[in-house]
């Protein structure tokens, strides 16, 4: 399949964002058993990884109880990475990757994303940082109906310097990436469930992220499709070189992945690597 | 600028409510703009008053008339200088839905006390002989096609003065007024003589209103108590205020004109705002998810807030324009209203003024902003992974 390129967007203080820190890589999560292949750590090791979770713990407090959701995460991230994320429900697959994705904040410990803390930033230099550095895949596709598909890929758009005719340009070549490029001027309702999430694919990478969170982005799909959109996300890692982070239930989808961590009740219980 | 069309894109989702929304604020506006203009109409119409004048009708009503021999004894009054009959005819023209201040006066006095109508002096003289004569304003000559020497007929509205058959006047004499030195000038009124009416009634027909001129204006409330007490004992007891409490009685009819209508004017914004900020709350309710993916995709706070309150603020905007173009058309149609169409006649280029157009819009947009502030508050706090989970 030939992909076009995506160029990086021209917001302020982008590249400078993007370079990130010289902070020293942690070693990986000690309690977890033997990989088969290169633990998660080791790859990290040799450079600025892409997500660093130092010792995350997530306590939600419902009527006066305390529920402990993660409990001492550590967990690293090298650049380029595709890792699915794996458990039962309520064993904190999605608070971590809340918390990855700056959207939500750790009880304790700290989170790096390319190397910026965003645990310890403010909720307006979070939403700045966000709409730079991540972009998010939903189950349910979470596109806004009354705007087309090019005006759903524009809209992280709408934060940056770019013209009106830059901001078109980008989101056609976003869609020209997930294929949809002659849909452009559908409205989420006149697209199938598979069409929907490859806008949201398109509207995830039109600023040209670090990192792409999925939360179940085959949940809502039929075989098929579902294949297609991994297909479609394992693209956007080997050719574009993005950092996926995944959650899934779904055992194909995180075949896809180099690499499966399983959580259990909050811990991280093993990891499952394909290097 | 650049989020314009998505604001515009959202409020086209469900166009049956906003579109409701829109036409419930420019109902809102248009009485505004409405009352606004009837009051400030009413308030011009009361400028023309003179402290000087003062009316004496029965203390009961307008409706019931005096008794003719009550005006020798009010100008027998210490400081009355002169009285002067006027009796309200309630005559159309033609047409019931040509209506228009006509009176009966005792033509030589009243002229006296009225030096702001300006006639030129022959047409004076001739109005003041002729019995038929007809004084009309230069408003109501104009719009009418009236000239002097022009034969007309009205029929008044009024049992008493209903003679089967119309009453014939000639129009002797047309009136003008120097509006900058006497603001509020009725230019839209008809005078003919009260011996005409008596005697076309057969002599059965009391005065309406006696208009008193006094000598010193300081002592108008002690001539009007002096006058009422006069007739205390009588069986048609009078009550004298001066012309201006008069017109605006005689405006209002019901009390408090003024009061009413403002009171009206705050009950339909108050709904309205109820209305708009439910609108808005259920947009945002509506909405939940979507905000959460705005924040997610890095929208901050502050401008999800603002793109819900300028979601209020279009449907003030339009609302207000709505109601502006509702209210520069319907003002025109005060004028056709029994009672108030005459006294708002004189009042200069009825229409909306600039004044009422930008407090119209003024409220309209206050509205928007008092609507959508619950909301966009609401959207500000709304926490991104509680909102993304709801589906």
């Amino acid at each position: 399949m030939t992909v076009p390129e995506l160029p990086s967007p021209e917001g302020p203080g982008h590249e400078e964002d993007r370079a990130g820190g010289n902070r020293a890589v942690v070693a990986g999560p000690a309690a977890l058993p033997p990989a088969p292949g290169r633990s998660l750590a080791e790859r990290a090791a040799n450079g600025v990884p892409a997500v660093d979770v130092r010792g995350v713990r997530k306590i939600y407090t419902r009527d006066s109880q305390q529920i402990v959701v993660l409990d001492g995460i550590d967990l690293l991230v090298p650049r380029g990475e595709f890792l699915a994320l794996m458990g039962p429900s309520g064993s904190g697959k999605t608070t971590l990757l809340n918390l990855i994705a700056g959207i939500d904040r750790p009880t304790s410990g700290a989170v790096f994303v390319a190397g910026t803390e965003v645990s310890a930033l403010s909720e307006g230099a979070l939403a700045a940082w966000r709409s730079r550095h991540v972009g998010f895949i939903f189950q349910f596709y979470n596109l806004i109906p009354v705007l087309t598909a090019l005006e759903n890929v524009e809209l992280p758009l709408l934060l940056t310097r770019l013209s009106k005719r830059q901001r078109r340009a980008r989101a056609m070549i976003a869609l020209e990436v997930v294929g949809l490029a002659d849909r452009h001027k559908h409205y989420p309702r006149q697209l199938s469930g598979g069409q929907e999430q490859r806008v949201a694919i398109a509207r995830a990478i039109v600023t040209d992220p670090d990192v792409l969170v999925a939360d179940e982005p085959t949940g809502d799909l039929d075989a098929k499709s579902a294949e297609d959109i991994l297909g479609l996300i394992a693209t956007l890692n080997e050719h574009f070189e993005k950092t996926i982070v995944m959650v899934t239930h779904d055992p194909r989808a995180a075949n896809r992945a180099h690499t499966e961590m399983h959580l259990e009740k909050g811990v991280l219980a093993r990891e499952v690597s394909r290097r | 600028m650049r989020f314009l069309p998505y604001v515009l894109k959202h409020l086209r989702r469900n166009w049956i409510r906003t579109g409701s929304t829109v036409v419930g604020m420019a109902v809102c506006i248009f009485l505004f703009c409405t009352l606004q203009t009837l009051l400030a109409a009413i308030n011009y119409s009361l400028q023309s008053a003179s402290a000087s004048r003062l009316w004496t009708r029965n203390s009961v009503s307008l409706v019931f008339p005096l008794p003719l021999s009550y005006k020798p004894r009010v100008a027998s009054v210490a400081g009355v200088r002169r009285v002067a009959t006027a009796s309200w005819f309630g005559g159309v023209y033609q047409d019931p839905k040509n209506f228009f201040a006509n009176f009966a006066v005792d033509v030589e006095p009243y002229l006296l006390m009225y030096p702001e109508y300006v006639i030129p002096d022959e047409q004076r003289q001739a109005f003041i002989a002729d019995r038929r004569g007809a004084l009309v304003g230069r408003g109501l000559a104009d719009k009418y096609g009236w000239k002097v020497g022009d034969t007309i007929q009205l029929e008044s509205t009024i049992p008493p003065y209903r003679i089967g058959r119309p009453f014939d006047f000639v129009v002797r004499a047309i009136y003008d007024a120097d509006l900058t030195r006497n603001p509020g000038v009725d230019l839209n009124q008809f005078f003919f003589h009260f011996e005409y009416l008596d005697e076309a009634t057969g002599r059965r027909v009391g005065a309406g209103t006696f208009v008193v001129e006094i000598d010193d204006p300081a002592q108008a409330a002690e001539i009007s108590t002096a006058i009422d007490a006069a007739f205390e004992n009588s069986t048609a007891q009078t009550l004298t205020e001066t012309e201006g409490a008069f017109v605006a009685g005689f405006i209002s009819l019901a009390g408090n004109l003024s009061l009413l209508l403002n009171a009206i004017g705050l009950a339909v914004t108050f709904t309205i705002l109820l209305v708009t900020a439910n609108t808005m709350s259920m947009a945002v309710r509506e909405r939940r998810t979507e905000i959460g993916v705005l924040k997610t995709l890095g929208f901050p706070s502050r401008l999800v807030l603002w793109l819900v309150l300028a979601e209020s603020l279009v449907i003030a905007l339009l609302g207000g324009g709505l109601g502006l173009l509702l209210g520069w058309g319907g003002i025109h149609l005060l004028t056709g209203l029994p009672m108030l169409g005459p006294a708002l006649a004189g009042y200069p280029s009825l229409g909306l003024t600039p004044s009422v157009a930008l407090g119209g819009m003024g409220i309209a947009l206050l509205l928007g902003a008092l609507a959508g502030v619950v909301p966009a508050m609401l959207a500000f706090r709304a926490n991104i992974t509680e909102a993304l989970r709801t589906v």
